[in-house]
């Protein structure tokens, strides 16, 4: 299995390589993982680095690449990972020790070999140290030479090399805590003489060190002592790189130095290293100094070192412009917040000042702002009081007009703060509540353009979620006890802010500058402002989604609800009564549905809104008229349905009544009288349970926001939900012959799921191309026009050679054309569907008349009875308009066991049971379909229907499936054809149309006009064979049983023998000829070669085939069917003892997929 | 020693380590990935700990850190990314909670740093998935960057939580927010450093700050640029990419209004990875980094060291100053300032003007030498905030006279920079205004006053007013101005008040234009803000009667305009096409605005707006102290 693995890659090779991997495909990785064994790639890539014609480049993407999958590359036995160590640190010597030259190594070819090797080192090491003790003479091979290198302070060319190295033992230090401590005094002096700028590196060294010595509380024998030579190295015996130990004993140096503290002389001493190590701060780059203080902070503590020190020596940084200084500092503070005891203040006034800032990336504007507020919230929590720092800092956070919304957004932020605090420290004191309020006034300035700018704006988004945050004031999720919330109620903000939403959502016109005054002394263009452009309330979907917001929010619910009945106390009285007013009904919908909200001045308003329709109606204002009127009767509708009727009634009946009464729009009329009789004669709770059942009521939309809120809250809901969609469980709708093929899926066309005009459109593209060559691409939009002028305008282009026999075929073509009715200008060929529709009675009753309590068991045990049954069918696919079909009763089917069950043993309504079919229980119904395109699909059924009680039972049933067979039709006869001349007719049309389909037919451009001479076809012909390998006695059988109907010829003696006898076959042509005469042949191969292909018995093949199949042949039949609207299936079945040959041409080339199943189906029943 | 004892001595609290590196193009096409083996080891132990941590306390709440949560392979990545830009709309996405936004995405976190902090989330082959947090966004050019530092496990918890709320949001200061988070993770902010200096080096816009040589006034800001470079007596230094003219804030960006938005220009030419690949490999070896400054990284990639260049006798030498100057001593000062300004020439609303500076410097001098800086009557000179390069040591602030002690780095830095209010009058105030007369037709007038108060040495250098027009194409325009060339783009007019060369020193001059312009006919481009529109698409027969109203032209008009108007990234200051506007551009050389005063000094403009005072403005409130 394992390929020898590859000797040598060239450079590309490597290229893809690493490209594989980084891509990580895992296939492609796999490819090279399985020919490239760990150490062959380890030994490659060594040998490649030390090459002189590498390319340098490539030599350090190759160390990057190792290092960053050395997990997936070198991972795999211990054994293996043992020599990949062994071999990498041969390696790393060899690439340091060769000279630089700047073209095959360089000192970053070194450093990167130092940097990766150690990666590599420590993930293989992290792989083995779970599994065995790992040899450690590996590592300490590796510390020793990178402790070579180190050992040559201030030397001059190499310093880079020196600080990337110092990088690599602080890394190795970081994994293997305490590694390097017995040589800590090497590294103190080496940190002392370091000059150049390596320094940084030097010294962060020693302080990594330093850290896990003190950490670890390890007692070294002194901090500068240079005892221990510094190489060769050995690993210390506190460091456990390997894993458990075999015989347990990994406590041994646990107890020589974990647990002890620090010797007083090793505590001085690292405070002298301390001391030094403080004394350069700035000789550290701001990165370095990060690294710097996030060690020397734990330290500090360890060692108990005065943090004011630190603050005296570090705070300066948050004056430098370096983000990361500042970050440093507030690190600094979260350490040791007592040190910066009163200087909150300055830091966050220092925060403030950086966010104005006008050269800093945006970015760093918005984290400081964040920082600040995080340090705000640490801060409070030692000490609320200091809170009181921030507040008196509002102003300073007043967004500038050039900031950025982000940056607007998250000042705004800070003021929402600010007021809560004033907001706070004003309830204690009692002193005025204007500056709290004023942060409010003042902080949305910025975003004001909200007011006027389109509603999706990204201002109107800021300033919405700033009023969101004011709402909430301090009001905090995680309390469980929603006090905070009320005080936010009685808040000054809250009040502002439904003033001020009040009038947003009022304001039809701009806040408008008083700039008249002003134009009036600029000698300018100066305008009257005549009557304000009347607009509509822009407002109102986002006051609406932050309603929603609050609604949906366990805490702040309160807050949406006492919005929306500010709303109805203050918004509804001032509303303009104009056609304007519908854009508030999203509004007036909420209102509606939230039963805090007393409905009466809703009601008052609707019912003036409808005064107000009646009256202005005029001759335009049909639709509208109609359109508001259904919103007024939506929200009523919403109101029943959330609210006590009594509540409502006097109100509403009102308007109900008034409206069935003078509403112009019948609908409109119609509607409001259904909801009148129903709110005087339905009791409330059934009542909206009824609202509820039907998603939509006729003529009604459905209300705007259909709330998911109520149906989760009220569980009654979920079970009328359920009741209605069970329906389809024991009413059923079930076609009268089953289908042969259970279709499962259809073919998608163009020409399928859409509407009517859109599929006319391509049928008439069809119809058409030949004709138009591009010229007019209306055509099929003026059909009705043009075709009658350019059938006698244009020639029946192009013109070409007709021998007699096309001729013939065209007109035989040219008269069943004639026949078809085209279904765009008269109706056209209907199919029909017979069905059964039939209901359950032992479901039916428990769901539907189980109510009352009073029923006796005798009426329990009555067959229920549906009345007013209407069908109403839809479909997908394109079957036209499907008639409703209506029945006028319908009785259950009798109950299967004797006796009626409990009615808890029935809770389990059994879905798809077969259905068990009883005279007189079922109801016979026809679907009539009016095909647009002969395809299989599923018809949609609903079902309207009232139960005994009169409760109207609606819902989907099982959809019905159609099939390509119900689309199998007998082709027109023509009237001129008489009866007895229809066998022969049939058969000649057979022909042509054999012929037509033909691949090579000659009729393709003949345009045929349709019925009435509106529409034309052409013929694009397809063929297909498909062999059945059946016996000939049963393929017979099945011809005769299901397409008897559509045979027009039997050819063959035997097969005519056989057929006439069995008596389902009537009234075709039969000729009898010995089944493989010349005739036969002819007829098949005819439309192969053309009508003149006259040596067509000389091919060889054919001889071949007539030689063997001959023998058995019997005839065959030919099959003639027709697919509305217009297309054709034509079989020709030849029949042999063994098998039969159907050789299918059509004129509608998707069928052919049907079909296929469907004689599989048929042959194998 | 106990494993646990090694994990808190390992613990990577307060340090800023990268676990990943990743460089996108538009196509959401990963071009340069880099990852840290030993800081992603540090991870995973840090997820089983506190997988352990969890365990020991039986604690649920802990959100479920699959250890194997590995970083995810280029082409996950890529596929995530673009997952997440199509869930929240942009690449940057929303930002703040919007209606489209759901729960479990950054957006509901609702705060707009979302849009720099992203979070990914990867789905592995069991279909699982898991959260990558924080992911540092940074968008240069026609790239993304994107940045992974090593956070802990409770902070990626702890964002979990915050994203996956199920609240209205929170409620500031006191529910659980992404700011103390950020305040915690100095990570996040090293590796925003570090995704800005990528940006920088992949795009090639390593700038240095500028230094003008010689105070001559008469020579252009690039010939000063050139001719220092040429002086340079630092030759030890990799120059990098072509500086260009930096103070830039000025022109193309904000007048394009929200054309800069998150989509970036198509990408031109390939990314250098070879550099990015050595940069990184220098500067942060291991993850961590250690040093940004390009500049000096590839100074010493470039040059190495060689024998002469020998350590300072008695001093350490700063790791941000790898080599010594040797040659003639000078230190040179240029002061850079930015005029922003509002004018409204209204009752109700006062003008705003502020300025910010740069104190460039350029301190050629042998050894590593303190400099001393003083620094006099900051309280005369409105400052208000003052910062510091690194190099200084920073005094107590707040006090009038100071003296900075710096150790100057190589070649040219910011010395300081500062925001303050300006002594002198506005360069440029008057009045804008544009009124329509028809919907087509506008006329406009202008009556400004340049250089009021200002006496020589002060040199106007060029000044020019633009009219953008963004949302029409200008068919005509009329009209003369009494001083300066008028010209006219499709979508503005450009007033050349001042040209440049005939700069005008120490007088005040009054300029007047009036005029019309004629408009192309208004098309709606309904298309732009389908999505958006949609939502709130009002009911068709909502409409209303045009004809009664259309008496106001300029309602009419502005109705028709917002209806298609597309919503601005949440970067930029407002919906600048909503407004009429001039804007000003200007150099002034010879002194500051603010009095800030050394050697050179130059004064240009930045977001100098004239608002039209007869149209809708733009304002924010100023506090009243």
């Amino acid at each position: 299995m394992e390929r020898p693995p590859k000797k040598n890659l060239s450079s590309q090779e490597w290229e893809s390589l690493m490209e594989d991997f980084q891509r990580g495909s895992s296939g492609k990785r796999e490819k090279w993982t399985s020919s490239l064994p760990p150490l062959s790639l380890l030994d490659l890539s060594l040998s490649s680095l030390l090459k002189k014609d590498f390319p340098l480049s490539l030599k350090l993407h190759l160390l990057v690449f190792l290092d960053d999958f050395a997990d997936t590359l070198f991972i795999s036995s211990p054994e293996d990972s043992d020599e990949v160590l062994s071999k990498l640190v041969i390696g790393v010597e060899a690439v340091i020790q060769s000279p630089v030259d700047g073209v095959s190594v360089s000192y970053a070819l070194k450093e990167q070999m130092l940097v990766s090797v150690t990666s590599i080192f420590m993930t293989v090491t992290d792989f083995l140290r779970v599994r065995v003790r790992v040899r450690v003479s590996q590592l300490e091979a590796l510390v020793a030479i990178l402790l070579t290198i180190v050992n040559r302070p201030n030397h001059g060319m190499d310093r880079q090399t020196r600080a990337v190295t110092c990088e690599c033992l602080r890394e190795l230090e970081r994994e293997y805590p305490c590694l390097l401590a017995e040589v800590v005094g090497h590294l103190w002096g080496l940190c002392q003489n370091e000059r150049t700028h390596a320094c940084q590196s030097y010294l962060l060294l020693l302080l990594e060190v330093i850290q896990h010595i003190v950490a670890c509380k390890l007692n070294v024998n002194s901090v500068f002592s240079t005892g221990v030579p510094l190489v060769p190295f050995n690993i210390p015996q506190w460091v456990k790189i390997g894993g458990v130990d075999e015989d347990g004993d990994d406590e041994v140096y646990l107890k020589l130095h974990l647990e002890a503290e620090l010797s007083g002389s090793n505590l001085k001493e690292l405070k002298r290293v301390m001391a030094f190590l403080l004394e350069w701060p700035q000789v550290l780059t701001s990165c370095g100094m990060m690294e710097f203080m996030s060690v020397v902070m734990p330290l500090a503590v360890a060692l108990e070192l005065q943090p004011s020190l630190l603050k005296v020596q570090f705070f300066g940084l948050l004056y430098n412009y370096d983000p990361l200084l500042w970050h440093v500092v507030l690190m600094l503070y979260s350490q040791f917040p007592d040190t910066f005891g009163g200087q909150e203040g300055e830091i966050f006034r220092r925060l403030m000042l950086i966010s104005k800032e006008g050269q800093q990336p945006l970015i760093f504007r918005l984290l400081v702002l964040h920082w600040l507020m995080g340090l705000v919230e640490l801060v409070s929590k030692r000490d609320v009081e200091k809170r009181t720092l921030i507040a008196g800092m509002g102003s300073s956070f007043y967004p500038n007009v050039y900031d950025a919304l982000a940056l607007k957004s998250v000042k705004l932020d800070l003021l929402v703060l600010c007021s809560v605090l004033v907001d706070a420290a004003e309830s204690c004191d009692g002193s005025s509540r204007v500056s709290a309020l004023k942060y409010f006034e003042d902080g949305l300035v910025c975003v004001s353009a909200f007011k006027w700018l389109p509603p999706w704006s990204t201002e109107t988004a800021v300033a919405f979620r700033t009023i969101h945050k004011f709402l909430i004031g301090a009001s905090s999720h995680s309390d469980d006890v929603p006090s905070a919330t009320k005080v936010v109620m009685a808040s000054a903000i809250f009040h502002a802010i439904q003033a001020s939403l009040s009038i947003r959502l009022l304001s039809h016109r701009f806040a408008k500058p008083a700039m008249e005054a002003l134009s009036g002394n600029r000698n300018t263009v100066t305008r009257l402002r005549v009557a304000s452009w009347n607009r509509e309330p822009k407002l109102v979907p986002v006051v609406g989604s932050l309603i929603d917001r609050l609604l949906l929010c366990k805490m702040h619910c309160c807050l949406g609800e006492n919005l929306l009945q500010i709303f109805d106390e203050r918004l509804l009285p001032k509303v303009v009564m104009n056609y304007m007013l519908s854009s508030y009904f999203l509004i007036f919908d909420k209102i509606g549905k939230n039963v805090t909200v007393p409905p009466q001045r809703l009601l008052e308003l609707l019912t003036k809104y409808a005064i107000f329709l009646v009256e202005k109606h005029g001759p335009n204002t049909g639709l509208k008229s109609w359109c508001q009127g259904t919103n007024v009767l939506a929200v009523c509708r919403t109101m029943l349905m959330h609210h006590h009727s009594s509540r409502l009634f006097m109100g509403l009946s009102r308007l109900f009544a008034f409206t069935s009464l003078y509403f112009p729009d019948v609908e409109v009329r119609d509607s409001a009288r259904i909801y009148l009789r129903m709110l005087i004669c339905i009791p409330g709770k059934k009542l909206r349970h009824i609202l509820n059942l039907g998603d939509k009521v006729v003529g009604i939309s459905p209300s705007p926001d259909t709330s998911s809120f109520f149906n989760v809250q009220s569980p009654r809901m979920s079970q009328e939900l359920k009741k209605s969609r069970n329906i389809s469980s024991y009413i059923h709708l079930e076609r009268a012959i089953p289908l042969i093929v259970k279709q499962s899926w259809s073919l998608a066309l163009p020409a399928l799921g859409f509407d009517a005009e859109k599929y006319g459109y391509i049928e008439g593209t069809k119809d058409s191309e030949p004709q138009m060559s591009g010229k007019d691409s209306n055509f099929d939009n003026n059909i009705e026009i043009i075709p009658g002028i350019k059938r006698i305008e244009q020639p029946q282009e192009p013109l070409r050679v007709m021998d007699s026999k096309i001729s013939e075929i065209v007109d035989i073509l040219r008269m069943h054309f004639s026949c078809i009715p085209h279904y765009r200008h008269m109706s056209g060929l209907k199919i029909n569907i017979p069905c059964t529709l039939r209901f359950q009675s032992e479901p039916f009753i428990r769901i539907w008349c189980s109510d009352p309590p009073g029923r006796s068991a005798e009426e329990l045990k009555a067959v229920p009875t549906m009345y007013a049954i209407v069908l109403k069918f839809s479909s997908s696919a394109p079957y036209g308009s499907i008639p409703s079909y209506r029945i006028p009763f319908l009785h259950g089917e009798p109950f299967s066991g004797e006796s009626l069950l409990p009615h808890g043993s029935m809770d389990i309504v059994p879905v798809g049971t077969p259905p068990i079919l009883t005279l007189g229980s079922g109801s016979l119904v026809t679907i009539e379909l009016e095909p647009r395109e002969p395809v299989p699909g599923i018809v949609d059924v609903s079902i309207d229907a009232n139960a005994d009680n009169g409760q109207v039972i609606r819902g989907k049933l099982q959809g019905v499936a159609v099939g390509i067979e119900d689309m199998f039709l007998k082709a027109v006869r023509p009237t001129e054809i008489p009866e007895d001349e229809l066998p022969e007719y049939y058969s000649h049309l057979f022909d042509a149309l054999w012929e037509a389909c033909g691949s090579s037919s000659n009729t393709g451009r003949e345009m045929f006009s349709l019925k009435g001479g509106k529409g034309f076809a052409a013929i694009y012909g397809t063929q297909s064979v498909k062999l059945l390998e059946v016996p000939a006695n049963f393929a017979i059988r099945v011809v005769e049983q299901y397409l008897a109907d559509f045979v027009v010829s039997v050819i063959g003696t035997s097969l005519v023998e056989i057929v006439k006898d069995g008596g389902f076959i009537k009234e075709v042509t039969w000729i009898d000829v010995v089944s493989d005469s010349s005739d036969e042949s002819k007829s098949i191969t005819v439309s192969d070669g053309g009508p003149l292909c006259l040596t067509y018995f000389d091919n060889e093949d054919d001889k071949y085939r007539r030689a063997n199949i001959g023998k058995t042949n019997m005839g065959c039949f030919l099959v003639l069917i027709f697919l509305p609207p217009r297309y054709h299936l034509l079989f020709r079945m030849e029949v042999s003892d063994v098998s039969t040959l159907v050789r299918i041409r059509t004129d509608h080339w998707p069928c052919l997929a049907y079909v296929d199943d469907l004689l599989e189906a048929l042959f194998s029943l | 020693m106990k494993e646990a004892a090694m994990a808190a001595a390992r613990r990577a609290e307060g340090r800023c380590s990268i676990r990943a590196i990743w460089v996108l193009n538009n196509l959401d096409v990963v071009l340069f990935s880099r990852r840290f083996p030993t800081v992603e080891r540090r991870w995973r132990a840090a997820c089983k700990a506190e997988k352990e941590q969890c365990a020991k306390d039986s604690d649920d709440s802990g959100v479920d850190f699959a250890v194997t949560s590995s970083i995810p392979t280029d082409s996950q990545l890529s596929e995530s990314f673009s997952n997440r830009k199509k869930r929240e709309g942009s690449v940057r996405g929303f930002g703040i909670r919007v209606a489209d936004s759901v729960e479990g995405s950054d957006s509901w976190v609702d705060d707009p740093i979302t849009r720099h902090i992203i979070s990914l989330h990867i789905s592995d082959e069991e279909g699982k998935g898991h959260l990558l947090w924080p992911l540092i966004l940074h968008v240069k050019g026609p790239y993304f960057i994107l940045v992974l530092p090593l956070v802990e496990p409770k902070h990626l918890g702890a964002y979990e939580r915050l994203y996956k709320r199920s609240d209205c949001g929170t409620s500031v200061g006191v529910d659980p927010n992404i700011s103390s988070l950020l305040l915690d993770l100095p990570s996040i902010t090293g590796a925003f450093m570090v995704a800005h200096v990528i940006g920088d080096i992949i795009t090639g816009d390593i700038v240095e700050p500028e230094i003008a040589v010689s105070a001559s006034p008469v020579g252009g800001l690039f010939d000063s640029l050139t001719g220092s470079i040429g002086i340079s007596g630092i030759s030890a230094r990799g120059k990098p990419a072509a500086p260009s003219v930096a103070a830039s804030p000025t022109s193309t960006g904000s007048l394009a209004g929200s054309v800069i938005s998150d989509a970036p220009k198509a990408g031109s030419g390939g990314l250098d990875r070879d550099a990015l690949q050595t940069f990184i490999c220098s500067s942060m070896p291991f993850g961590t980094p250690l040093d940004l400054s390009y500049p000096n990284i590839s100074a010493i990639k470039m040059n190495g060291f060689s024998s002469s260049d020998m350590p300072h006798a008695d001093v350490k030498q700063p790791a941000w100053k790898p080599y010594l100057y040797r040659g003639k001593q000078r230190i040179l000062f240029t002061i850079y300032e930015t005029i922003n300004a509002a004018m409204y020439d209204r009752d109700e609303i006062p003008d705003s003007i502020s300025l910010t500076g740069l104190v460039n410097c350029r301190a050629e001098l042998e050894g590593l030498p303190d400099v001393s800086f003083p620094l006099t009557g900051l309280n005369k000179a409105h400052i208000e905030v003052l910062s510091f390069h690194p190099c200084v040591q920073v005094p107590e602030q707040g006090v009038d006279k100071q003296a900075l002690m710096f150790l100057p780095p190589l070649g040219n830095f910011t010395l300081m920079r500062y925001t303050a209010f300006p002594t002198l009058g506005p360069p440029v105030k008057g009045f804008y205004q544009l009124s329509m007369v028809s919907e087509n037709e506008g006329a406009f007038l202008f009556k400004l006053r340049l250089m009021d108060g200002y006496k020589a040495p002060l040199t106007m250098e060029f000044c020019t007013i633009t009219m953008p027009f963004l949302r029409r194409r200008v068919v005509s325009f009329n009209g003369t101005p009494s001083i300066g060339t008028v010209s006219s783009t499709e979508h503005s007019i450009e007033w050349k008040i001042i040209a440049s060369g005939r700069g005008i020193t120490g007088k005040s001059i009054e300029a007047t234009f009036p005029g019309t312009v004629k408009f192309a006919r208004l098309q709606t481009q309904r298309s732009s803000v389908l999505g958006k529109g949609a939502i709130f698409d009002e009911d068709s027969d909502v409409e209303m009667d045009n004809s009664n109203n259309v008496a106001n032209v300029e309602d009419y008009l502005e109705e028709k305009m917002m209806k298609d108007l597309p919503p601005v990234d949440l970067e930029e200051p407002f919906c600048w096409q909503a407004y009429d506007y001039a804007k000003v551009s200007f150099k002034i050389m010879g002194a500051s605005v603010s009095g800030m005063s050394i050697d050179t000094k130059s004064v240009s403009s930045g977001d100098y707006i004239l608002w039209n005072t007869l149209g809708k403005c733009p304002s924010a409130a100023v506090p009243k102290d």
